[in-house]
């Protein structure tokens, strides 16, 4: 991985999980409506400091993430808001 | 207007060059063939920040020889891998 040893590769195939079927939805919404393109996306992915503690679509989701914040279309503040609130509703249920 | 044509040899450049890239870090450096001309498209290295990626930039499908790329290479002299490079990425390179 990035030219250096990465260990032996996992060729076990595996179901996607529901949160990574939606990360990739809302990744391809977001390609669709013109705010962010697969270069964008990309270049997000690969400048995550944790990147080799993140799975794929932990990669995908934190660059997502990333770039809605960049361009200015949520802040942290409501991202993380929205996160505690789905949490507390997911503990409540 | 494609600077290079199929058959011809090339280099990718050597060197890091600052911000995202789509050239591989093994192939930096390395002598290979160009085998397609792929055709312009906008540059990805501009894309990634939110531009427009115009003036396209030409892609090529570049041969190189698996031997050249792995010190520790084993298999058939001849076999190559194929990438797809961009054209700012290359240079003419010697016959290999």
């Amino acid at each position: 991985m990035g030219g250096e040893p990465a260990g032996p590769i996992d060729k076990k195939g595996h179901e996607p999980e529901d949160w990574e079927r939606i990360a990739d939805a809302v990744n391809a919404a977001l390609g669709k409506r013109g705010f962010q393109t697969t270069d964008e996306h990309r270049r997000a992915i690969e400048s995550l400091p944790n990147y080799r503690d993140l799975s794929y679509y932990e990669r995908w989701a934190s660059a997502t993430e990333k770039l809605l914040v960049e361009k200015g279309i949520l802040t942290k503040v409501e991202i993380d808001g929205r996160a505690a609130e789905i949490q507390r509703r997911w503990e409540d249920a | 207007m494609a600077r290079f044509a199929p058959g011809d040899p090339v280099r990718v450049r050597p060197g890091a060059k600052p911000g995202h890239v789509r050239t591989p870090d093994y192939l930096k450096g390395k002598p290979g063939r160009v085998e397609v001309v792929l055709g312009a498209y906008p540059n990805p290295e501009d894309l990634a920040y939110g531009l427009s990626g115009e003036p396209g930039r030409v892609l090529y499908k570049v041969g190189f020889r698996q031997d050249t790329l792995w010190p520790d290479y084993e298999g058939p002299s001849d076999e190559r891998l194929y990438a797809d490079v961009y054209e700012h990425w290359l240079e003419p390179g010697g016959e290999i």
